[in-house]
């Protein structure tokens, strides 16, 4: 048996989506910017791909980039304005190198992950361009309160007409992480700038696209022939956009299924976990509803990670340290040390996701796995259950932890 | 109570085998990598990120820990400096060699000790033998693998409390047998070669990102003409023929640089005198047992895994000319030359008795 807990790095692609993406590969090969009937009906498939792309959205298809992926469509956002970026320490890293590169603010978060709502109003001021922000943490899982962010946006927008401030403000939500499982509505997110990304949602991956609300002036970041309305030259990816248009589709009506079920298998795991090793970290909100259903980020004090995940993919177990990009850099990631996590707490953490293929019987092949990893280790290293739960107190008392 | 052994582990299939042997062969073992510096080239992915993992997986498999060390400030103090520091000065130095002087047989190895090291280790292919209340470092079991080339400045006292667990093994190709047989799991992984931190860039580009280009004429030896231009002497080395960029004509090699006058001399005589000596004089000397060997004929090896030759050397102490102990070493006939900088190590019979760098004056046909 296989147990692959790492969706939030990689989904694969969904049948439907790949049968949907084939023809445009092949036979439907056309330049959609070509003159003649066969390119003009591939032009017609992409321009319906992005109409159904917005209508997942509750947007309209002339708001839409479609981009090489949500880091793209991160830097093509913040782009987008000027003026100081505000954002927070637990954004994705495409977010966070936009910012320092100009002016910026970087705002704490709680213990929990979750930004503070109050503390995005109280930091605008007349500076702040943009506001950018995850809908949902792809490391610990925490959905940020986007709702009351905007709506600080927009009393900032409004003491700036007041009083006669020229500047825009505008409110980014990147949504690549909580597509598959959180609503992405742009008028009741209260987003005027949202990404999105094809490759976490059982779609291609290098596909990702940015909404931008009307009066957002996009700044292209790649010059060329003026395709995508001149902001993102390039011969469109038909067959990404198509595939695209499918993923999120499918992605929107499973949605609600797939969010409970999953909360459901990774909640037992969670129990399970806890069970066993009592002295276990959990980071993220504690309340459901704050915390993205298929995540589940667990550290084990005092023990390697690295050397778990060797164990464990030893037993075809495939998880997560966290961030890939904080994992490859042997690094403590920048979120958990943004959350305050002890050291010795941070390099034991796993990042465990669960997807559409995920099952109980899967989870239970994992999570004996893991707790024979973990124990494992724990003989090697001659650390007792009394002495793991010694250690994890007192790292809980200097860490301040919740 | 068994010894501790402080292994260097690279990720590479030598030091993994090693590790298992240290094991099989009673000791406690602790396993360390050690960082070493590397270019951060803004959006590729440090290179040493697989080595690491590599290594973990192979610590995981024989169950013991596998530390970090972060050996980045020696390694670029002593190492990469020292590279673009000879080659501005006009040598074409061997990195491997000060890397296992400082870091590997240096802060690796104090280090090691000072945390309650009985022994080091790693994963060289060379053999050490107490003989009368003294070590000897010799050539390895396999002699196109042997590694002592790179090890002639590791001092007696350091090689003493050092073990070489592949050294005795009859090939490579068993080295990965063995680590097939006992479940690493690295056994298919490729050599590495070339120096590391250069990496796929090659030393052109990496000299040129480090020193200044600075235009200069490429002359012919024998009759001083003009034949093109360089971007800086310090690109080419002693009998280098590719990268001259003369636009056609006969193949030429460069027989001397000037990096002062920043000229190239080149020839189109693959025998040209340039470019054979019969004596080299050797600066910098170290000898592993302390001193000097009695003067007498010797094998010498001037590149690794190079032809071993016949030579009469010579060793000297410091004298106006030499602020270090130097030796002077004659071959039985004439030899191709050897660019200065480079090692050439000394042997008597198997046992590797030291060496130095090649000198820019003495080498006289």
């Amino acid at each position: 048996m296989e147990s692959y807990l790492d969706y939030a790095a990689a989904t694969p692609m969904a049948p439907e989506v790949a049968e949907a993406m084939l023809p445009y590969l092949g036979e439907r090969f056309w330049n959609p910017s070509a003159p003649y009937a066969l390119a003009r009906s591939a032009k017609a498939d992409l321009e319906d791909a992005r109409v159904r792309l917005a209508h997942a959205l509750g947007a309209r298809a002339d708001n839409l980039v479609i981009t090489a992926g949500a880091t793209e469509a991160n830097n093509l956002a913040l782009a987008s304005s000027q003026g100081a970026i505000l954002t927070d320490s637990i954004e994705h890293e495409s977010v966070l190198a936009c910012a320092r590169s100009r002016e910026h603010r970087i705002l704490g978060v709680q213990a929990d992950g979750r930004l503070r709502a109050e503390d995005v109003a109280s930091a605008l001021d007349a500076s702040v361009g943009l506001v950018s922000l995850e809908l949902a943490n792809g490391e610990v899982g925490a959905i940020q309160p986007v709702r009351e962010v905007s709506r600080a946006v927009c009393d900032e927008r409004a003491r700036r007409l007041r009083e006669g401030e020229g500047r825009p403000i505008w409110l980014h939500v990147d949504a690549s992480q909580a597509a598959g499982l959180l609503s992405v509505n742009v008028s009741s997110l209260g987003a005027d700038l949202l990404t999105l990304s094809a490759a976490k949602i059982y779609g291609p991956k290098q596909v990702g696209l940015l909404w931008a609300a009307d009066g957002v002036v996009l700044r292209p970041l790649v010059l060329g022939g003026g395709q995508e309305g001149g902001v993102r030259s390039g011969t469109e990816n038909v067959a990404g956009a198509v595939a695209f248009a499918c993923a999120l589709e499918l992605a929107q009506k499973l949605r609600k299924e797939e969010a409970a079920r999953l909360s459901g298998l990774r909640n037992r795991l969670q129990v399970r976990l806890l069970g066993r090793f009592p002295w276990a970290w959990v980071a993220g909100p504690s309340k459901d509803k704050w915390r993205l259903p298929n995540l589940l980020h667990v550290s084990f004090p005092l023990l390697e990670a690295r050397r778990l995940v060797i164990l464990l993919e030893r037993r075809g177990v495939s998880v997560g340290t966290g961030s890939a990009c904080a994992a490859s850099r042997m690094r403590v990631s920048h979120v958990l040390a943004a959350l305050g996590v002890p050291e010795e707490v941070a390099m034991g953490s796993l990042r465990i996701t669960l997807g559409r293929p995920s099952t109980q019987e899967e989870l239970d092949f994992a999570a004996e796995a893991l707790e024979d990893a973990v124990s494992g280790e724990m003989a090697r290293l001659g650390l007792t259950e009394a002495r793991m739960a010694a250690e994890s107190a007192r790292l809980r008392r200097e860490g301040g932890a919740r | 109570m068994s010894q501790t052994v402080f292994l260097g582990m690279s990720g590479g299939v030598d030091s993994a085998l090693s590790a298992a042997l240290i094991i099989e062969q009673g000791y406690e073992l602790r396993a360390i990598y050690m960082r070493n510096w590397s270019r951060d080239l803004p959006g590729f992915r440090c290179s040493w990120a697989d080595d690491l993992a590599d290594a973990e997986r192979v610590a995981v498999t024989l169950g013991v820990p596998l530390e970090v060390w972060d050996c980045e400030r020696e390694y670029k103090e002593t190492v990469v400096d020292y590279l673009v520091d000879s080659y501005a000065r006009g040598y074409t130095p061997n990195p491997d060699v000060m890397c296992n002087q400082t870091v590997k047989f240096g802060t690796f190895a104090q280090r090691a000790f000072a945390e309650g090291a009985d022994l080091v280790a790693t994963g060289h292919y060379a053999r050490t033998r107490a003989e009368g209340g003294r070590t000897r470092l010799l050539r390895a079991q396999d002699e196109h693998k042997d590694q002592t080339y790179f090890l002639w400045r590791v001092g007696e006292e350091v090689l003493s409390r050092t073990l070489f667990p592949v050294g005795d093994i009859r090939d490579k190709a068993e080295v990965r047998r063995m680590c097939a047989e006992r479940g690493l799991g690295i056994e298919r992984k490729p050599d590495s070669d070339g120096i590391c931190f250069v990496g796929e860039v090659g030393i052109r580009s990496f000299l040129l990102d480090s020193l200044e280009r600075r235009a200069g004429e490429v002359v012919e030896w024998e009759t001083g003409r003009v034949l093109g231009q360089h971007e800086g002497a310090f690109l080419f080395t002693l009998g280098q023929r590719k990268g001259l960029d003369l636009g056609g004509g006969p193949k030429r090699y460069v027989v001397r640089t000037d990096v002062e006058e920043n000229r190239v001399y080149v020839s189109a005589d693959h025998d040209c005198p340039e470019l054979l000596c019969r004596t080299l004089e050797l600066e910098d000397v170290r000898w592993i047992a302390g001193e000097a060997p009695e003067p007498g004929d010797y094998l010498v090896r001037c590149r690794h895994t190079g032809e071993l030759m016949d030579a009469r050397v010579s060793p000297q102490e410091p004298d106006a000319r030499h602020d270090a102990p130097w030796a002077s070493l004659e071959f039985e006939r004439e030899r191709r030359r050897v660019a200065p900088g480079q090692s050439v190590v000394v042997y008597d019979g198997l046992r590797c008795l030291g060496g130095g760098f090649v000198s820019k004056e003495g080498q006289r046909g």
